[in-house]
């Protein structure tokens, strides 16, 4: 018996239970990135909203990208994960709205793409497969049980990404 | 931005907002030739996790009609409406027989533009007549995807997040059907205590 676990705006979620399915529901501009340990079988999903955390003395959280990233690869490891073995997909930053006419609004979906790019290059982390952009929004999962991360956009099938 | 409102002045901008919703519904019931009635408009601020959940779920399909109020107040405009509710609003507006419309192509997501545009400008003008603020919808944007995604678009451009944010809700419920669409105002932030100023009038 498969269990939904939400990840929501902002939200880190980290399961070692193998029935647990980790799911960021209806990404547009936000970004889901899932971290996978296969040995110790331990997942994690950061749902960010925004690229940057401007201010530098609030507390660390997963709404932003860039201090996200750091955070959830952090409790992993706290939860039994080994850095050197990640598994990192990302799926979503997209930018849903395809009117011309109020897209004078930076393309936020791209920027948060770009930040996470930028972490992980900083980290020295590569990601392995990334599903992003485009002008629709997807539905994210990462499967406990072996890793597996998919998605789903409005009237599709699940894929694997 | 933490705004302490007090009681009496929550009441005040609940009536603003109140009769701001009421001439939308009517620009809305009048542009579909069908009844309508706006079930709880309220004013509150929605802890961020909520929001999906309050719309019913962030993976549901959904048609978004969203534009930005301009002026001396900044804000957001996104009626949410599921997405056969908006194919029979389309079969109404084109005098088609109910059915008719499968699918939203470039006809038909004008005509539900259109409905936007009218439910948006019916209640600026209805706040702007009780504030004296000078406001202006923006041109329309129609969206068909799932409701997490379209609420991506309003946080992202509110460009910065608390753990709340602050919305004025209403849904308009058809006579006719048990159908619903949620018509959301989010103000900006920075521009919110204009409003509160003229609630204190």
């Amino acid at each position: 018996m498969m269990n939904n676990i939400a990840v929501g705006l902002g939200e880190i979620k980290i399961s070692r239970d193998p029935d647990d399915v980790l799911v960021a529901f209806g990404l547009g501009s936000c970004v889901g990135i899932g971290v996978y340990d296969p040995v110790a079988h331990v997942a994690g999903m950061l749902h960010a909203v925004l690229p940057k955390q401007n201010d530098a003395n609030a507390p660390l959280t997963g709404k932003f990208v860039d201090t996200g990233i750091p955070l959830l690869l952090d409790e992993v490891v706290k939860a039994g994960g080994v850095r050197s073995r990640f598994k990192i997909k990302m799926a979503g930053g997209a930018n849903i709205m395809g009117s011309p006419n109020v897209s004078t609004i930076f393309d936020i979906g791209n920027r948060n793409v770009e930040s996470a790019r930028a972490v992980f290059k900083n980290l020295g982390i590569r990601v392995e497969r990334e599903e992003v952009g485009g002008h629709i929004g997807r539905t994210v999962r990462l499967y406990t049980l072996d890793g597996r991360m998919t998605f789903r956009v409005m009237g599709g099938k699940e894929e694997d990404l | 931005m933490k705004h302490e409102l007090s009681p009496e002045l929550l009441r005040r901008l609940q009536e603003i907002i109140s009769y701001g919703f009421e001439n939308a519904a009517r620009g809305f019931a009048g542009m579909v030739g069908e009844k309508l009635s706006v079930v709880q408009p309220v004013v509150r601020a929605v802890p961020l996790q909520e929001i999906p959940i309050l719309l019913g779920g962030a993976e549901n399909d959904a048609v978004g009609i969203y534009l930005r109020i301009e002026g001396d107040m900044i804000g957001q405009i996104m009626l949410i409406i599921p997405i056969e509710k908006a194919f029979s609003i389309v079969d109404m507006l084109m005098e088609q027989a109910e059915g008719t419309t499968q699918k939203l192509g470039q006809m038909e997501r004008s005509a539900l533009a259109e409905v936007g545009n009218l439910t948006g400008s019916f209640f600026l003008n209805a706040v702007a007549e009780i504030t004296r603020y000078e406001m202006r919808p923006s041109p329309p944007a129609v969206m068909v995807d799932m409701v997490g995604a379209m609420l991506d678009v309003i946080i992202a451009t509110m460009g910065s997040i608390g753990d709340e944010v602050l919305m004025f809700q209403a849904t308009f419920v058809f006579a006719e059907r048990e159908t619903r669409t949620d018509f959301w105002i989010v103000p900006d932030p920075n521009t919110l205590d204009k409003l509160i100023a003229a609630g204190e009038k």
